[in-house]
């Protein structure tokens, strides 16, 4: 890929990780978007890999971007299946609503 | 035709591969599948088939790597295309693991029964956590590590939440399951710079790069301890240390206390495993940076922990921050960076998991059908009830606290001598652990207090329901924390000669 | 230069999709705007000459991820309203993080001492012969054979966990049970009963039972 360097590929990662982060510190209400916000922070993290597998020429990182795909899948799965009871015992995904223990 | 090439290769050199190294990680998978699948046809009132399945499974395993290190091998030998690591350390930390999910199912089985949780997934479960806690233990690569600690977080999210009707569950469960998702993209992003910097994701590779870089440098990259940061962001989230232990207390408390009892013990001794793999065996050439961050962590988790545990009314929660204090204690033990701060680590990490079964044991033996004993009040008076348990419980407090001769105290004193013996400058951080843990142990002897002082609120004469199993295998875990107090010698000696380098 | 230009184009319209995703007003539009989020990250990958990653992460998460948060958005049914609330509240804190540790990352990552590879290496990848699939492939089952089983373990867990945590069996609906209806016998169907053949009315062609003969059906 000619004209784009490595640091372009890992600026664009970064900005997207901290665009998740933050929408994670923002999102005080909606847990599905909560969710969203933690495939989107994957999905940097996977840009990261796969630009530093393409430029030192090693196919690792691939793989690695492979494995969390896999397992990215299944935690969105699961972290639905516990929306669900939650939602089911509560009637709310409101993150403001998840007060119930303090102390 | 290359392709061809590469791939016949890899074949030629499968044979290198001697799988029989893994075989317990293969023996567990297969009792999984086969338990699920049996489950399936036994009927409600024969359940207890799946659990005694589940720790014949479990016992099973502890014999077979007993007997490995004792007659076949100790030595570190790898499989899977280095990506498996078997060596002598981890083989101790899985036989703990073993023995002491034995314990944690053994002491669940009545309560699970009581509140009809009791059910083959909730074990399926379980052991799917432990391969995950085994795959940890034996990872060799950045990748097996990172896949470990999912299926060992996945199986907990799942046991949190596993009792659907409760509000208090789904809610620690959904908790656990943010955090811990971004804790593991902290980890992934830490892993990810490490990666770009050395090219390599087995362990092994990188600390041979990293190895030569600090030879030829005297400062390493910034980009490799910007990385650095993050991984070490990632293992205080699992650990559960200050400034990112907010979810320990909440997912103590809310889960059921079979699933904290499970929580707050062996996942320990699998995140001890963690850091040894990723800072002592990966990331070792750079111990410089890492301790500097780890002594701010531990400072933070004995203050925070000891102060903030005075000021709780459920025990469950006292306890989550007792947890929080002794990981700070554990900490300290890689602070000194040697192989003595290893082995004292791994000595506290394996004594205070036993001791935290006892603990977490008790109050399921004191909680029933519709009661859950988890407020101290319902400790009020424990020696008039019951004299017998709530010496137990004085031996156990006393033991967290660390006060001699419990094992506790030995476990304080060998790490703290580590750190002090590594002649590092950092004997002012031992005096401060030392005075936390001082303050610390006012919340323990308060529960003491409660018990042999205190009239009770109610009376509350209802016998413990527990079979005669629970109420032997639990005294002997509680006279444990006594006995190995008074002869620690033995774990001591383990734990230092799994640490040292030419064995 | 045309790679350039379609880099460029690709990361605005990734990092825009990003940011509606956090700030949509309607969770069902946040879902959206993830779908072209990964969309336009599989092309950046295939820029990238990860062709067949790309490829998986429209199928799996396009495909099938992004329709099981749909599903449970509209299974769920919330009131979409009251959910924004506090997000201006909280705006100002999460852009100031975002920019600090954003700040941070481009000072670090700004600086040399990423492994790269040579020329020459680059440009056997760059190949038209090349095929990533076939280079993933060719490690993925002998190299990585331990993470792909474990991968393998990840899913039936999460299978199992999924089942446990949401299925219920509810009882007002009623159900066929596959199981009964194969194993049904003859005789739980027909009941043979002997009975007096009675005398027909000529008339009206009535019987007195009004058993049928043969017997009833169950």
């Amino acid at each position: 890929m000619t004209g784009i360097g490595l640091q372009e590929c890992l600026f664009l990662a970064a900005l997207l990780f901290c665009i998740s982060i933050a929408g994670i510190f923002i999102n005080r209400k909606n847990l599905i978007v909560l969710l969203m916000c933690i495939e989107l922070m994957l999905l940097a993290i996977n840009l990261n890999f796969i630009a530093f597998s393409y430029f030192s020429a090693t196919i690792s990182g691939q793989i690695f971007v492979f494995f969390i795909l896999t397992v990215a899948a299944a935690e969105a799965a699961i972290g639905l299946a516990i929306l669900v009871t939650l939602y089911r015992n509560r009637q709310t995904i409101n993150v403001a609503d998840l007060d119930e223990m303090k102390g | 035709m290359i392709h061809a090439l590469v791939t016949a290769q890899s074949v030629i050199a499968a044979p290198a591969n001697d799988y029989g190294l893994a075989l317990p990680e293969i023996i567990m998978l297969s009792a999984i599948c086969a338990i699920l699948i049996i489950d399936l046809f036994v009927s409600q009132n024969k359940r207890i088939i799946t659990y005694l399945l589940t720790q014949a499974t479990l016992i099973g395993l502890a014999i077979y790597t007993i007997h490995y290190i004792l007659h076949i091998s100790t030595a570190t030998e790898y499989t899977f295309n280095d990506s498996f690591i078997r060596d002598f350390k981890g083989d101790v930390l899985k036989i703990a693991i073993y023995i002491i999910c034995f314990l944690v199912f053994l002491y669940s089985k009545d309560y699970l029964r009581e509140r009809r949780l009791f059910k083959g997934e909730y074990f399926v479960i379980g052991l799917f956590g432990v391969l995950g806690m085994m795959i940890m233990v034996s990872a060799a690569s950045m990748l097996i590590l990172y896949l470990g600690l999912e299926v060992m977080s996945l199986s907990l999210y799942a046991m949190v939440a596993f009792n659907r009707k409760s509000s208090v569950a789904s809610e620690a469960a959904m908790k656990y399951f943010v955090l811990g998702a971004i804790a593991s993209g902290m980890l992934l992003y830490g892993i990810s710079i490490i990666y770009g910097v050395t090219g390599h994701i087995g362990i092994g590779e990188i600390s041979s790069y990293l190895g030569e870089l600090a030879k030829s440098k005297t400062t390493m990259p910034l980009s490799l301890v910007f990385g650095l940061v993050f991984i070490l962001i990632g293992i205080a989230f699992k650990l559960g240390a200050v400034p990112f232990h907010m979810w320990v207390p909440d997912i103590y408390h809310g889960a059921p206390t079979s699933v904290t009892l499970y929580i707050g013990t062996i996942t320990k001794i699998a995140a001890f495993a963690m850091v040894v793999r990723l800072l002592v065996d990966g990331l070792g050439p750079m111990h410089k940076e890492w301790t500097q961050i780890l002594v701010v962590l531990s400072l933070l988790s004995l203050a925070v922990g000891n102060i903030v545990a005075i000021a709780q009314t459920n025990i469950k929660r006292m306890l989550a921050y007792s947890t929080i204090s002794h990981i700070g204690f554990l900490l300290l033990g890689f602070i000194a960076a040697n192989e003595n701060g290893y082995s004292a680590s791994m000595f506290y990490v394996i004594t205070y998991a036993i001791i935290a079964a006892a603990a977490f044991g008790l109050i399921i033996l004191f909680s029933r059908k519709g009661f859950e004993s988890d407020n101290l009040n319902d400790f009020k008076g424990l020696n008039e009830r019951h004299p017998w348990y709530a010496f137990m419980m004085l031996i156990v407090m006393f033991s967290l606290a660390g006060v001699p001769p419990t094992v506790g105290f030995f476990a304080k004193l060998h790490v703290l001598q580590a750190l002090i013996k590594a002649d590092i400058g950092l004997t002012w951080l031992a005096i401060v652990a030392v005075s936390f843990a001082i303050i610390g142990a006012f919340y323990y002897i308060r529960v003491i207090k409660l018990m042999y002082f205190d009239k009770p609120v109610t009376e509350d004469n209802t016998p413990i329901t527990a079979g005669a199993d629970m109420h032997i295998v639990l005294s002997v875990n509680c006279l444990l924390a006594l006995g190995l107090g008074l002869f620690p010698g033995a774990l001591i000696y383990l734990c230092s000669l799994v640490f040292t380098p030419a064995v | 230069m045309f790679t350039q230009i379609l880099f460029y184009g690709y990361a605005a319209i990734l990092l825009i999709s990003a940011i509606l995703v956090v700030s949509a007003r309607n969770t069902i539009h946040s879902a959206l705007f993830l779908v072209l989020a990964f969309f336009t990250c599989a092309v950046i990958w295939i820029l990238l000459r990860a062709e067949f990653l790309a490829i998986v992460l429209v199928l799996v998460y396009v495909g099938a991820v992004m329709v099981l948060f749909l599903f449970v958005v509209m299974m769920l049914n919330v009131n979409l309203e009251p959910l924004r609330e506090g997000f201006v509240r909280n705006l100002p804190v999460g852009i100031l993080v975002a920019l600090i540790v954003a700040a941070e990352m481009f000072l670090v990552l700004s600086t040399k001492g990423f492994k790269l590879a040579e020329q020459s290496e680059l440009a056997l990848v760059d190949a038209t012969g090349y095929s990533n699939t076939k280079a993933i492939g060719a490690v993925l089952y002998t190299d990585y054979l331990y993470a792909f089983e474990i991968a393998a373990v990840v899913l039936v867990l999460a299978m199992v966990t999924a089942i446990v945590l949401t299925m219920k069996k509810s009882v007002n609906t009623k159900r066929q049970n596959p199981g009964h209806q194969v194993r049904v016998k003859r005789k739980d169907r027909i009941r043979l009963i002997k009975m007096d053949s009675e005398p027909v009315n000529r008339k009206t062609g009535d019987t007195k039972s009004d058993d049928a003969e043969k017997g009833d059906v169950k």
